[in-house]
């Protein structure tokens, strides 16, 4: 029984696979907004795959809130797939209303990003920018989505109807290495909202995420910044394991060494968009 | 939020210790080996603090720097 619903969802992914090609196909040329995250390195494969990698360029923006394991990544699989990839620097923390760190900080990055990539598709006459945004990212709280919908920007996964589960079948299928990686948004989205945005923060974040890595911590982990405090949030699979007092005291270890005075763990362990919650964020 | 509703909700469980209030976040403070990985226990203890309106807890153990000010006069 489980065989059979295993062979039907993915069969299901390979139909929308094969219309992703066929929009793709559609479209002509795209430039795609890669992170080398699960959803935007399938995309990039795909694309190339499909178009040829004369009408695909993969754009890496890069700042601060870009972790650099991420990069690495990004390039990697640039490197083994044949991607097309230009990389261009991006300047949201110049911009007080993104520092600021509201509630809609994602719009303003965002706004940098695709304003910035716009006039490179022009310059580089590719018809279609296009993002990763997969089917399960619909709804909730996504201001960074309405500024991509201004400048134009179009979600194939989204219109194809592809779930992050498709996306992973189907990375799998193919080889991709990023098939089974966390998902990981930029930095900035661990730092409680009302709490500027700086670099040092943001690397401690990283530095506290890496070492966690490094004592072993596997699954969907975050190291939410509350100022003088980080809260962790791991799987829950994870927090039995690591809730005892040695284990405990090596994470507290890990986090001080990291920068922060103060280390918590999160009794619920990892929620996507924790931080929503938090402030009683609701969907625009 | 009910900070002292909570506390003593979680003293009701084993865990007694101090809560700090961070908006809908609530902090506990605990000197000792609280058993939270035990899985019903940690149940237990988010339920608590979510019937008193906080959205999350975490745990945080303190060493003998900060254990002074965990004792409430």
């Amino acid at each position: 029984m489980t065989d059979l619903r295993e062979t039907s969802a993915t069969s299901l992914a390979e139909q929308k696979e094969r219309a992703l090609i066929a929009w793709l196909r559609d479209r002509g040329s795209v430039l795609l907004g890669f992170s080398g995250g699960v959803d935007s390195a399938y995309l990039a494969c795909l694309a190339t795959e499909a178009l040829g990698p004369d009408r695909v360029l993969a754009v890496i923006g890069r700042s601060a809130s870009y972790p650099e394991e991420q990069w690495r990544t990004a390039r990697d699989v640039a490197a083994r797939f044949g991607l097309t990839v230009a990389e261009i620097d991006t300047d949201e923390m110049t911009d007080p209303r993104y520092v600021a760190n509201p509630s809609n900080r994602c719009y303003f990055c965002k706004t940098e990003l695709w304003s910035k990539l716009a006039p490179l598709a022009r310059d580089r006459g590719l018809e279609t920018i296009i993002d990763g945004t997969n089917a399960d990212d619909i709804g909730g709280h996504r201001p960074g989505m309405q500024a991509a919908r201004e400048q134009g920007v179009r979600s194939p996964l989204v219109e194809v109807g592809m779930t992050k589960r498709d996306v992973r079948e189907r990375s799998r299928a193919r080889g991709l290495p990023t098939w089974s990686q966390p998902s990981a948004p930029c930095l900035s989205s661990r730092l409680q909202y009302g709490l500027s945005v700086t670099a040092e923060r943001l690397r401690e974040v990283e530095r506290a995420e890496r070492a966690l890595r490094d004592l072993g911590i596997g699954g969907d982990l975050r190291v939410r910044h509350h100022g003088d405090l980080a809260r962790v949030e791991l799987s829950p699979e994870m927090l039995s394991l690591w809730l005892s007092p040695i284990p405990l005291r090596m994470i507290t270890a890990a986090i001080r060494a990291a920068g922060f005075a103060r280390v918590a763990i999160d009794l619920r362990g990892f929620r996507s968009g924790s931080l929503n919650l938090l402030t009683e964020v609701t969907a625009a | 939020m009910n900070v002292e509703n909570l506390e003593r909700a979680l003293a009701e469980i084993g865990l007694h210790g101090i809560v700090e209030v961070r908006g809908s976040l609530a902090v506990l403070r605990m000197d000792v080996d609280a058993g939270l990985a035990d899985d019903e226990l940690r149940f237990l203890a988010v339920d608590a603090a979510e019937r008193n309106g906080f959205t999350h807890l975490a745990l945080e153990v303190v060493d003998d720097a900060g254990r002074a000010a965990l004792h409430r006069d």
